[in-house]
């Protein structure tokens, strides 16, 4: 139906810049959506996830509440179900398992970026299937940093942080760049609701390390701390300096590493391995897995006395993620 | 060309016109079809949107229902980019689409020519998306962002991932192309909401008749 008889603008055809750049970035979610499915494993709306290859989904582990008999939407509109491999609630990462490989030409392995395709600046869409279709948002990646740990003790190889918004269900869907590529993984449970991506390096390792061993190994004390300020005069008696920092044990697991060194509620942590420490973080991070049987010197005040505290440092046993609660390390 | 291609430094100089080049026209154009609203009831005085809209030989707005006046014999003023100022008539309103129709009977000389409408329906995820405004009043204000979803047959709403504030409402939401794919309503959780572009061209057909009934 022509629209009207009176003089129109019209719509501008010619081949522009801006015009393929829309296409590309058309084709960019054409192109991940092929690698992305709805998971069904919580209340309310589905989350998304990555078909990573053959028969293993990736997935942001606080989205998957349930183990088992998982409905999956896979991107040719058809279902299947997954069991879950294992997770790293430090990382965010779970790995499920199809009962059946996708067969369709329609499903596609997750084509990865390479690491160098992190790069500030770099025009991204996040990509997810919050139900049967898929929907994007466009953005740049606004950081880039080096290797950190989260709060909850994982070990992510890169700090990339987002400018774009990750809608509800959009957890566990890919970052993806404009050729249509997997940069890795978006997920809001890392970082106080802050979108960030879980890079490929790190979800290949967890992959790794969950279908060999079932869990990630990591590095923990048994211990609950919290920040606290020692008082002017036990500073001055211990020859401390003005103000001095420490973290104050509230908590002391049994049959732990700490409790087997003979750590006790009350003592307040200076420093670890020689390094002062202010915060709970701060003792968490000097905790890699790559640490777990090596001893850690904490320089401890008990009683307004300082004394050292040697503890071997222990492997956090796999499924405890769900009763960590807040800053144990 | 890849899109990491046409952002690099090194092809920008040399390849006019330049992305920038093409946004800063495409704005234009928006602002050529995008009128302000202003109605004499002071809630809603001077931070609605609308969109200059092709009906045969008429001149017309279409707009969201909630930035005209509930009552037809209020009084509605339009003013184009070059802030000259129409008095406008409500045609018709209706809440449940969000979308009104305005006719302006006296034109100046200079007025624009209404926009070229597009359709939602073909266009794919991740396509650009412009959306022209006043979000906070200030008047010809250009966004940017892509489609979020695909529009369904059945969808009331078009959602862009797309940057709207009050006074983007009732603008138009357009491809890079410059066609006219939505009405601005309202955000959602972030999202930019539209009502398509098909569905206000349904109203105005339903309101005024189809366009070519009684063209011959």
């Amino acid at each position: 139906m022509s629209p009207s008889s009176a003089p129109l603008a019209s719509a501008s055809k010619d081949p522009s810049t801006l015009r393929a750049l829309s296409d590309d970035l058309a084709g960019a979610v054409e192109r991940a959506g092929r690698s992305i499915v709805a998971i069904h494993a919580r209340p309310r709306i589905p989350a998304s996830g990555i078909y990573w290859r053959g028969d293993i989904i990736v997935a942001a582990s606080h989205t998957v509440r349930r183990d088992q008999d998982i409905s999956i939407l896979l991107p040719d509109g058809s279902r299947g179900r997954a069991q879950l491999v294992g997770r790293d609630g430090g990382t965010d990462v779970a790995v499920l398992r199809l009962d059946n490989p996708p067969s369709s030409a329609a499903v596609v392995a997750a084509d990865l970026a390479p690491d160098d395709a992190l790069r500030v600046g770099a025009l991204v869409l996040a990509v997810g299937r919050p139900g049967e279709r898929v929907s994007a948002s466009l953005g740049v990646i606004s950081a880039v940093g080096e290797r950190w740990r989260t709060w909850s003790g994982g070990d992510i190889d890169r700090f990339v942080r987002l400018d774009l918004n990750v809608y509800d269900g959009f957890s566990g869907g890919p970052l993806v760049d404009a050729d249509g590529r997997v940069l890795g993984m978006n997920c809001s449970a890392l970082a106080r609701g802050a979108p960030l991506t879980v890079p490929n390096a790190t979800i290949e390792r967890v992959v790794d390390a969950l279908l060999t061993r079932g869990h990630v190994a990591r590095a923990y004390l048994g211990v609950a701390m919290q920040p606290v300020r020692l008082t002017r005069s036990v500073a001055e008696r211990l020859q401390l300096g003005e103000a001095p920092r420490g973290v104050l044990v509230v908590m002391v697991e049994s049959d732990s590493p700490a409790d087997r060194a003979g750590l006790l509620v009350g003592d307040v942590i200076l420093a670890a391995a020689g390094t002062p420490v202010g915060e709970p973080q701060e003792v968490a991070e000097l905790l890699g897995a790559e640490d777990v049987g090596a001893s850690l010197e904490l320089s401890v005040v008990r009683g307004a006395e300082r004394r050292a505290v040697a503890v071997t440092i222990g492997e956090r046993q796999a499924g405890s993620d769900a009763k960590r609660r807040g800053r144990d390390s | 060309m890849t899109a990491a291609a046409m952002l690099s430094p090194a092809t920008r100089g040399s390849a006019p016109p330049t992305l920038g080049a093409e946004l800063e026209s495409l704005a234009d154009r928006l602002k050529q079809m995008t009128v302000r609203i202003h109605s004499r009831g002071d809630r809603f005085d001077g931070v609605g949107a609308g969109v200059l809209w092709p009906y045969r030989e008429q001149s017309i707005v279409v707009t969201n229902a909630h930035v005209v006046p509930a009552r037809r014999s209020d009084a509605v003023v339009v003013e184009d980019r070059e802030r000259r100022v129409v008095t406008a008539r409500v045609l018709a309103r209706d809440v449940e689409r969000d979308l009104a129709i305005l006719s302006l009977p006296e034109l100046p000389d200079e007025w624009p020519v209404p926009a070229p409408l597009g359709d939602a329906a073909g266009l794919r995820v991740g396509e650009i998306v412009v959306a022209l405004g006043h979000p906070f009043g200030v008047a010809g204000a250009l966004s940017l962002g892509v489609l979020h979803a695909a529009l369904a047959a059945d969808d009331r709403w078009l959602q862009a991932d797309i940057r709207l504030a009050p006074g983007n409402s009732g603008g138009p939401l357009a491809t890079v192309d410059g066609a006219v794919i939505g009405i601005n309503a309202m955000i959602v959780r972030g999202l930019g909401i539209a009502v398509p572009a098909s569905a206000a061209r349904a109203f105005v057909a339903q309101v005024l008749g189809a366009p070519n009934e009684h063209a011959a």
